[in-house]
């Protein structure tokens, strides 16, 4: 059955599948955290939600944790979830300071950021946010690419051509990605679900300069241009 | 910038400007709606939102909700990891933008300064 069988507004084949890839995915051990721990992370990020009402908790009662997060990872999953603009260097450090690792931080941006997606994505077809499966067991992999660096970022980054190694062709096919694309790529697991669920929402990248390939039906480009450029403007994102 | 060059090819006369005071006509048919949509979907006012949906649903169709929430939802995330990273925007469109971004207030954005540690407009 279809994750989206109870709205009223059809959700095409493909976007349902990937969406159950990525709530799998959330709760599947990563680089740095279990499955358990990504899966409080989740419910953390939702809880924050609840709080300011950008999201209504679901009939049932809200996901509960299977473990217990430590203060300053959940001082960062309430504000990338909740507080977007609070997000700045000084609150980066001190999440540093406070003992988190600059890995351990992408992966719960990376986390945080696509569960905020998919929940936007249901409450704007007017159904309640998925509840989270059970975490699967297993080890984090604890592995970092070596050929990340330093770029403009607060966190290293895998570059653009040779630099990035094997690792950088793997996850960039050759091609020179914009920053919003190798942002992650400290933990490349988190880079690859987010480009998973950018062609799935936005478009495909080879189409992101096709202006009149509509990835969406009854969206043109110009149409779903206005809405990502609202969203943005109203999160204060200059990016 | 996005949006400027695919209003172009769809012989559309956009007005950016419509994207920070969004009661100006953007130029995009069916551009209130969509703009209210937006705004609802990642508000706090679910009353608001229902009726900006139900709207959204008439004016232009049923498809087109789930459209812009997918929209809606994938800028959420980007824009989430662009200002918990701390990107800048890419050199190549700085300079292009400086009018855009002069006109829009972009540079008043708190996340401009992951920009301007690193280039300044002339």
């Amino acid at each position: 059955m279809s994750l989206y069988a109870d709205s009223e507004y059809l959700v095409r084949d493909e976007i349902a599948a990937v969406h159950a890839r990525q709530f799998k995915n959330i709760v599947a051990p990563g680089a740095w955290g279990s499955g358990a721990q990504r899966r409080a992370v989740a419910a953390e990020a939702r809880r924050a939600g609840y709080e300011v009402g950008l999201l209504e908790p679901p009939p049932d009662g809200p996901d509960e944790p299977d473990v217990e997060l430590p203060e300053v990872a959940r001082r960062v999953i309430r504000t990338i979830a909740a507080s977007v603009h609070d997000l700045n260097k000084n609150f980066y450090d001190q999440a540093m300071a406070d003992g988190l690792s600059d890995a351990e931080y992408v992966e719960i941006v990376g986390v945080v950021s696509r569960l905020v997606d998919l929940d936007v994505f249901a409450r704007g077809i007017a159904v309640p946010p998925r509840p989270l499966p059970a975490p699967e067991a297993g080890e984090p992999t604890r592995e970092r690419p070596g050929t990340a660096v330093h770029e403009e970022a607060w966190v290293p980054t895998i570059p653009n051509g040779p630099d990035g190694g094997e690792i950088g062709e793997a996850l960039y096919h050759g091609q020179p990605m914009p920053y919003i694309l190798r942002a992650l790529s400290l933990v490349p697991e988190e880079l690859r679900a987010h480009v998973e669920l950018e062609v799935a929402h936005y478009t495909r990248l080879e189409k992101i300069f096709d202006y009149e390939y509509q990835h969406h039906e009854g969206l043109t480009r110009p149409q779903a241009e206005i809405v990502a450029g609202r969203v943005s403007a109203l999160n204060d994102c200059f990016y | 910038m996005f949006l400027r060059e695919s209003g172009r090819k769809h012989g559309l006369d956009i007005n950016l400007e419509a994207l920070v005071r969004p009661e100006l006509d953007s130029g995009v048919p069916g551009g209130p709606e969509l703009l209210e949509f937006a705004e609802a979907v990642i508000g706090p006012d679910r009353a608001r939102l229902d009726a900006a949906r139900n709207t959204l649903a008439e004016k232009l169709s049923r498809a087109t909700v789930t459209g812009a929430s997918a929209i809606a939802g994938n800028f959420s995330k980007n824009d989430r990891i662009a200002d918990a990273i701390g990107i800048p925007i890419e050199p190549s469109d700085f300079q292009p933008t400086k009018v855009m971004r002069a006109q829009l207030g972009l540079n008043d954005f708190k996340s401009a300064a992951n920009t301007f540690r690193h280039f300044r407009d002339d």
